[in-house]
């Protein structure tokens, strides 16, 4: 019984086993190594797949839960404001400005909120109907944590006025004590006080304005207008066409545009109202259509389409009222009809 | 370790007088040599406090510090190209706001976080005490670790302010002037988080890390409620007015530094505001280096 055990180390069965032995290992090791390396990739692969299917997972939950969550009514919803606007500043340490950007971020939400969810026809100055509550609060905190904050009072002199118009005389006059030289401000004041009828207020604001230095001619002008008739078509226009050149906001912009399209669509009606009088005197009736009247309206510088019918600045054609024997606004016109 | 270091300080001065034998120095030249030697050992100070200024910006380089500055870029072109659409033409004054307010934010975190370390990690290392077997003093090694971290900060706050200028010029699509009219608000930053350094380091040089955290974070919350401190000395009682009117002139006042808002709208400090914050600052930093020295020789490592 002479086995490779017996014959020890030395013998040469034993050498032989060796010149076998390290290629063995070494297929041993790489093969070793390499289901390692495809277990570490595996471990890889199922933490990649554990975290994957975990987002997919909380996704899903927060989704199921936001299901049963009852829907926020955005009419009925009430935004609190958990600090005061003097605390807020205080507590922005130097940050202020950027607390100031997050309330007019979230002040424009709050309006874009109300206004994706309300179906019906509004314009910026009258969204009475919106139900927009905290818009004063929000633009307050704005402008008490940033007091040069020009575009959120110029946004709370439009918007605010028909939701809380006390509100809006407070936001602008806070911002004429914190901004004594901005004759802007008391632009917004008087345009305020315009919107009311309080001619008198509106005038003592322009005049206000125009004694600050740099304010443009126009507000002393405007001043005087205001005292004299202010109600009249002419101080409208004039109101209009500053707000329309002062404005950083496009949609103060695109309101004043609006606006002026109103007023010249007024103009336009009241001279079709004058041919249509000078059409009945003369042919003892009214025009059966706008064609019958094309050449008058014509004569008066009215644009007309190809059926003859004027147009108003939306290029929509003017409706004929028999009855009244006027113009009035077709039902596709941009125009404001108040 | 103080006896090493006047040892060695002295051990400078005696080498450079060594070509003179007191012996044959007449009173003048014994003056001008010492005049010379003392020029010579400031001229050396200040090597080392560089060498050790410039390290410190490197190990901060290398601990990644300045990675911050991507989540900054990510920020402001986040800003750049979103907030436009949702800020009804504000754009330029958000991306101001948000860019500075980092910039600002970010450079308190890395004064605090880095600051309350400067000193601690080279303890808790024991590379200290490699660092004070050589010439250095331990005054030395504070300006240096201060000025190091100031390096750091003074890269991060030039790119960020750059950031936010290349990002006007981008939502703008051509010339803005608040572009540069931002950067008297970014240098004030820049002396706000000197000062905030500095705080740090003396917290740093007698307390705990986290310790250290927290006191340099108070003083920054209520170095921005000084003027609330200064209301409160005025509106109470002769005692309430001595504690709230000294801590009023004790705490560095950093609203001093608050003009982000204003560099929003365009509106620079006025040269003698600026000009007086800045001096301020250096004062204040002085006080508080000094401080940290007197407090940072006494302390033992053992």
């Amino acid at each position: 019984m002479n086995t490779s055990e017996e014959r020890g180390p030395g013998s040469p069965a034993d050498v032989g086993g060796r010149a076998e032995g390290p290629a063995a290992a070494h297929d041993h090791l790489a093969s070793s190594r390499a289901r390692g390396a495809r277990s570490e990739r595996a471990r890889d692969a199922a933490l990649a797949l554990l975290v994957v299917a975990g987002l997919v997972a909380a996704s899903g939950l927060s989704r199921w839960l936001d299901a049963r969550r009852p829907a926020e009514d955005p009419f009925a919803a009430y935004e609190e404001l958990y600090v005061a606007p003097e605390t807020a500043r205080r507590m922005s340490l130097a940050f202020n400005g950027l607390a100031a950007d997050w309330y007019w971020l979230r002040s424009l939400q709050y309006v874009g909120r109300k206004v994706g969810a309300f179906e019906g026809d509004f314009r910026l100055d009258d969204m009475s109907r919106l139900g927009i509550r905290n818009l004063g609060a929000l633009l307050e905190h704005s402008t008490a944590l940033d007091p040069q904050f020009m575009a959120a009072y110029e946004f709370g002199a439009v918007v605010l006025p028909s939701i809380d118009r006390e509100a809006a005389v407070r936001l602008i006059g806070r911002g004429i004590r914190e901004n004594p030289g901005e004759w802007r401000l008391y632009h917004h004041l008087g345009y305020i006080h315009w919107q009311a009828g309080r001619f008198e207020e509106a005038g003592e604001a322009y005049a206000a304005g125009a004694r600050i230095e740099g304010a443009p001619a126009w507000m002393g002008a405007l001043s005087a207008q205001m005292h004299a008739h202010g109600g009249s078509p002419e101080v409208a226009r004039e109101m209009y066409l500053r707000m329309y050149e002062q404005a950083t906001d496009d949609q103060v912009r695109g309101l004043a545009a609006l606006r002026l399209a109103q007023l010249d669509s007024l103009a336009e009606r009241e001279r079709i109202g004058e041919v249509l009088s000078a059409f009945r005197a003369r042919a003892g009736r009214c025009p059966a259509s706008w064609r019958e009247a094309a050449p008058l309206l014509r004569a008066a510088g009215l644009r007309l389409d190809a059926a003859g019918s004027p147009l108003d600045p939306s290029d929509a054609p003017y409706v004929l009222d028999a009855a009244d024997c006027g113009a009035r606004l077709h039902e596709c016109s941009r125009i404001p009809g108040k | 370790m103080n006896s090493e270091l006047s040892m060695t300080e002295g051990g400078a001065v005696k080498k450079s007088n060594a070509g003179a034998p007191d012996g044959l120095a007449t009173p003048a030249r014994r003056s001008e040599d010492s005049g010379a030697a003392a020029a010579r050992a400031r001229g050396s100070s200040a090597r080392r406090v560089a060498a050790i200024a410039r390290n410190t910006f490197r190990e901060a380089v290398r601990d990644r510090v300045l990675y911050n500055l991507v989540l900054f870029v990510l920020i402001l072109t986040g800003g750049a190209v979103f907030l436009g659409e949702l800020s009804a033409a504000q754009e330029a004054k958000i991306i101001v706001d948000v860019g500075l307010s980092a910039a600002l934010l970010f450079g308190v975190f890395i004064a605090i976080f880095v600051g309350v370390g400067l000193v601690y990690k080279e303890i808790e290392r024991r590379t200290i005490y490699a660092i004070f077997a050589k010439p250095v003093g331990r005054a030395e090694f504070l300006l240096g670790k201060y000025l190091g971290l100031c390096l750091t900060l003074a890269v991060n706050v030039f790119v960020m302010g750059a950031g936010v200028s290349l990002a006007l010029l981008y939502v703008r699509g051509g010339w803005d002037p608040l572009a540069a009219s931002i950067w008297p608000a970014v240098g004030l930053i820049y002396v706000e988080l000197m000062i905030l350094v500095a705080v740090a380091l003396l917290f740093s040089s007698f307390s705990t890390p986290a310790l250290s955290a927290l006191l340099t974070f108070s003083v920054f919350i209520i170095g921005h409620f000084s003027a609330e401190l200064k209301g409160l000395a005025a509106a109470g009682g002769a005692g309430a007015r001595l504690l709230f009117n000294a801590l009023y002139y004790l705490l560095p006042n950093l609203t001093n530094y608050a003009y982000i808002t204003a560099a929003s709208h365009g509106r620079t400090p006025a040269a003698a505001d600026l000009f007086g914050a800045v001096l301020y600052g250096l004062a204040y930093i002085t006080v508080l280096l000094a401080a940290s020295a007197l407090v940072f020789k006494r302390r033992n490592f053992k």
